[in-house]
């Protein structure tokens, strides 16, 4: 039974039960589990437990359950229970106090308006009945009056729907959408045709000044070549030039230099005695030298002499000297001379 | 029900904001080839409306188009290329194309076997190029792109498609290009036969406007055919022969080499304004009649620099000054003036 029941948990987290509509089943009270599975969900036109018919004036068939002995009793109890509870509380009840002697309690209206309460109630039988059905007669074929004028109208074949008219709007919009759709296309391709057409102008107008670009970007590059080497040209005459006049300069500076080397030369050579008289060389190399030699010879062997000379008169003096000093031992010393 | 199988080749389309979905999601559902080829033809129709391709880029459904390139059905593999093709004619589509990793796959399609898939492919590529981002993100196609071209074995459209790429890619940045030998290349498809081909130079214009460029150019002796191609009937090819020679005499090689090849009487042709010129009623000839002689007188003021130029030019002064005093329109006259400057410069 719980089989065909769902009851699960929603996106949102609220809980949701769910179960297919069943009757419910005939158990004790305090049940053992049922032994056989029942037919539960038979068609409910066919289940002997569902009322048929009318209910109003039903005698309530008490259920079919086996009677319990247990639960039978119970209930008569109950039943016991209930009839003395209730005389119980018709004892305890207090009505209203018994009549005197000779007076008789009535009943009797007290509001505004009265009202005649009795048992009998007025009622008054009437029958009717319906006479049997006789056949309807035919209904008189119901003829009103004329009134008025007799007018008539034919539609003709031609004038409900007339073809050619109703197609015309038809006809209008679709070759009018045709031709506009053509006529935009052409429109189209037109100015496609024209837009390519400036462009191809507009291209060429380019590759001509393309063209003047390259030219002049030749043009300047000429220059600019023919402008370096002008330059390189004017720089190599100008080194040229330098070089020539420091040429010069040198050449000046050395010539002036030089003025005065050849007399410088020549009188340092003669100071130098490299331009000599060759006698007066030859006499001064070989004959002065010489004859200083000789010179020096004679001087010297003068020189000796006196020398000598002084020597021998050192020598005699020191003898007389020594003779002087003996005579004062010798007195009778000779003089040697 | 009879009623939406109306158009065969076309999926039935949801109502409202739930077509697109539901379209990718019975793509999703991997059914046969057929089916998957209407619901892929009903999507191109759809995408050209910019709501849907809104409603496309930000569904995040690009994904599945990567699946897509991995069918084994060539038509399929066809169908999403184009659908790519219709989504990138819009801006939104452009970006989410780019910022999405899309880009790879798409570029191993190149190799694929069927033609028209591959046709689809360079479309896709050269409608992305009209984004500057666009053509940045593609920079590192260019190698491989350059090669298809010099395979030679593509029809003639897809070649076309390929130059439009490069040449887009090139004005971005024409390093990648001119790394790969760009210049030889393109010079080698000069004299292809076809004018679409050689409507296509503006590559060589943009190679040209890098310094490398132009002594590739020299160097290669492309200058006489260009010479050559200023002879062309088709005007295009006119002015961008004209506009390749004009970034070339910027340099001294050029001018020599221009002056060498006497350019100096074609380019005075077209400057005097020709009596047809002024009959012109058409406006786009117009214009390009202006483009003309514009580069003219620019090619002939960078001319005018070097001294053969400018004794040349001196004799035709008063061309130019024709030019000058008759000219309405602005841009004409102050290049003719500053060509006209020019050469009447003395140091």
């Amino acid at each position: 039974m719980a089989f065909d029941s769902h009851s699960q948990r929603d996106a949102n987290g609220s809980y949701t039960f769910s179960s297919r509509p069943r009757p419910v089943e005939n158990r004790s009270k305090y049940r053992e589990p049922p032994s056989e599975q029942m037919q539960n969900y038979g068609n409910i036109m066919y289940d002997r437990r569902v009322v048929r018919g009318n209910t109003y004036a039903q005698h309530i068939i008490p259920t079919m359950v086996p009677p319990d002995p247990a639960e039978t009793q119970r209930q008569q109890e109950i039943r016991r229970r209930a009839i003395a509870r209730k005389r119980a509380r018709e004892q305890f009840r207090s009505g209203t106090p018994e009549a005197l002697q000779g007076r008789k309690h009535i009943d009797v209206q007290t509001e505004l308006y009265l009202e005649e309460l009795s048992d009998v109630i007025v009622a008054a039988d009437i029958e009717c009945q319906t006479d049997a059905f006789l056949d309807k007669p035919a209904t008189p074929l119901f003829i009103p009056a004329k009134s008025g004028k007799d007018v008539e109208t034919q539609i003709e074949e031609g004038e409900l729907f007339d073809f050619d008219v109703e197609v015309q709007p038809l006809l209008e919009v679709l070759v009018g959408k045709t031709i506009e759709q053509s006529l935009e296309e052409v429109m189209e391709e037109e100015e496609l045709a024209s837009l390519r057409a400036q462009q191809r102008a507009f291209r060429e107008l380019r590759k001509k000044e393309l063209a003047e670009v390259h030219q002049l970007q030749e043009q300047e590059r000429r220059r600019t070549e023919e402008k370096g080497h002008r330059i390189a040209q004017q720089k190599e005459v100008l080194k040229k030039e330098r070089e020539v006049a420091e040429k010069i300069a040198a050449r000046a500076y050395t010539q002036q230099y030089l003025a005065d080397l050849l007399p410088t030369v020549f009188t340092s050579l003669r100071n130098h005695g490299y331009f000599y008289d060759p006698v007066e060389k030859d006499i001064e190399t070989n004959f002065l030298p010489w004859l200083v030699v000789e010179v020096n010879n004679s001087l010297e062997r003068r020189y000796t002499a006196r020398e000598m000379l002084d020597t021998i008169i050192h020598d005699v003096a020191q003898k007389r000297l020594e003779g002087f000093k003996e005579p004062e031992t010798q007195p009778a010393k000779p003089e040697t001379q | 029900m009879a009623a939406s199988l109306i158009d065969p080749s076309r999926a039935p389309v949801a109502f409202g904001r739930r077509a697109v979905p539901q379209l990718f999601e019975e793509l999703q559902q991997r059914p046969e080839a057929a089916r998957r080829q209407r619901a892929l033809n009903s999507l191109c129709d759809l995408m050209h409306d910019p709501e849907r391709v809104y409603q496309t880029v930000t569904g995040g459904f690009l994904e599945q188009v990567k699946v897509l390139f991995q069918d084994e059905d060539a038509d399929v593999r066809t169908k999403t290329c184009d659908l790519l093709h219709v989504l990138t004619s819009h801006s939104v589509g452009r970006q989410a194309l780019l910022s999405s990793s899309l880009l790879p796959p798409l570029s191993q399609l190149l190799d694929d076997p069927s033609s028209s898939c591959r046709r689809s492919v360079h479309r896709v590529l050269k409608r992305l190029t009209l984004l500057p981002a666009g053509a940045d993100a593609l920079l590192t196609l260019v190698p491989k792109l350059m090669l298809k071209l010099r395979q030679e074995k593509e029809e003639e459209e897809v070649q076309a498609l390929i130059l439009s790429t490069l040449s887009s890619c090139s004005y971005q940045d024409p390093r990648p290009a001119l790394a790969n030998d760009g210049v030889s290349l393109l010079g080698h498809i000069l004299s292809h036969r076809s004018t679409n081909i050689r409507r296509r130079r503006p590559s060589l214009m943009a190679l040209s406007v890098c310094r490398d460029g132009k002594e590739q150019v020299c160097e290669q002796n492309l200058l006489p055919v260009l010479v050559g191609l200023l002879q062309d009937e088709d005007l295009e090819v006119q002015v961008n022969a004209v506009g390749v020679i004009m970034f070339t005499v910027t340099i001294t090689t050029g001018k020599q080499q221009c002056l060498d090849l006497d350019v100096l009487p074609v380019l005075l042709d077209f400057v005097p304004k020709k009596k047809e010129e002024e009959e012109e009623q058409d406006e786009e000839r117009r214009r390009r009649r202006k483009a003309l002689v514009l580069y003219s007188l620019r090619a002939l003021a960078a001319l005018a620099e070097a001294p053969g130029g400018r004794h040349l030019l001196l004799e035709q002064l008063p061309v130019l000054e024709a030019r000058t005093e008759s000219e309405e329109d602005q841009d004409i006259r102050r290049s003719a003036q500053s060509a006209i400057h020019v050469i009447t410069w003395t140091p």
